[in-house]
């Protein structure tokens, strides 16, 4: 009788362990997260953002297009706001990234009034064709980058940018 | 270019190109002002972060420049500039929703915005309110890279 009877000392032994256990474990489980999480991520940045952007009423002169996501940046999480250009090509969407390749500013469709047919960039007079040739003579080095494109009933979703495909 | 190690970096190596500072000017307020003064540097860094995403490769957006109702402004603006001319910016901007800097002639170029509350927006009229104020803003800007 007296071997299952629990002493205090026993008591105590097997609180604490499971109490360290618990501990332990919180320890242990978001440094696996860490570990863990910059796999999940790359998953993540495959996904498309949803735009409300009608597929239908785009034309060929480019629109802008604005969207957001969440951006985690170490343990700073911030809703971050992307555009881009976006036009129809025939029967294909084409989704240009705004930043100039130069040093990164916003490129905008039409910027420049002696050049009304071509992106601009403020910054350094940078300019784009249309379909994201960078003009000779101007600053930028490389085409626009392009969005990967997915269209679902009707509304425009945007994936991942990727180098120029249309030059 | 953000006030971050790399974006320093790249900096470093295109000084020709990234030419301008932006100087946030942020007043923190005490008291009852404390809560006034929170909304309007809320405004004023958000605004000032768009206008970095767009004029990304020609600016240096800098940390805000932070002051109390107890600092002498004009000693704070003249050891400031003096700082900031050491560096090899060809332009200096400096953007505020205190009207008393550019009024009082004491950095007589301030960019003066008046601070409109963000924080009972939602994000799309947050979003449209800010487009709008860069939208003017802008202007204020070529003029002076293109006069200078
Ligand atoms: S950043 Fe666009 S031309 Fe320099």
């Amino acid at each position: 009788m007296s071997n299952t009877r629990v002493s205090r000392r026993q008591f105590l032994n097997y609180t604490l362990m499971g109490v360290g256990g618990f501990m332990a474990s919180g320890m242990l489980m978001p440094m696996i997260r860490f570990a863990v999480d910059p796999v999940l991520e790359a998953g993540a940045a495959g996904d498309y953002i949803p735009t409300s952007q009608k597929v239908s009423e785009l034309t060929e002169e480019p629109v802008r297009v604005d969207f957001t996501y969440d951006q985690v940046d170490g343990w700073y999480e911030s809703e971050v706001t992307g555009t881009a250009w976006v036009y129809k090509e025939g029967d294909k969407v084409v989704a240009l990234s705004p930043v100039c390749k130069h040093l990164g500013c916003t490129v905008n469709w039409a910027g420049d009034s002696a050049h009304p047919n071509q992106f601009f960039c403020p910054c350094h007079a940078g300019r784009y064709e249309k379909n994201g040739q960078n003009v000779p003579g101007t600053p930028p080095t490389g085409p626009l980058d392009e969005f990967d494109v997915k269209i679902e009933d009707d509304l425009l979703y945007l994936g991942a940018t990727k180098p120029n495909t249309l030059i | 270019m953000n006030w971050t190690a790399n974006d320093l970096d790249l900096y470093m190596q295109q000084q020709e190109y990234i030419d301008t500072a932006i100087i946030p000017l942020v007043h923190i307020g005490s008291g009852g002002a404390m809560k006034q003064s929170a909304s309007s540097a809320e405004f004023l860094m958000n605004l000032a972060a768009f206008i970095e995403r767009q004029f990304k490769g020609r600016v240096v957006l800098f940390p805000p420049f932070s002051y109390t109702d107890g600092n002498d402004k004009s000693r704070l603006a003249s050891e400031w500039s003096a700082s900031i001319s050491d560096m090899p910016f060809k332009h200096v901007f400096h953007l505020t929703t205190d009207p008393s800097w550019s009024r009082e002639g004491i950095i007589p170029d301030a960019i003066w915005i008046p601070s409109i509350p963000l924080e009972s927006m939602d994000k799309k009229l947050k979003q449209s309110v800010l487009e709008d104020q860069v939208r003017q803003i802008i202007p204020v800007l070529t003029a002076r890279w293109t006069s200078e």
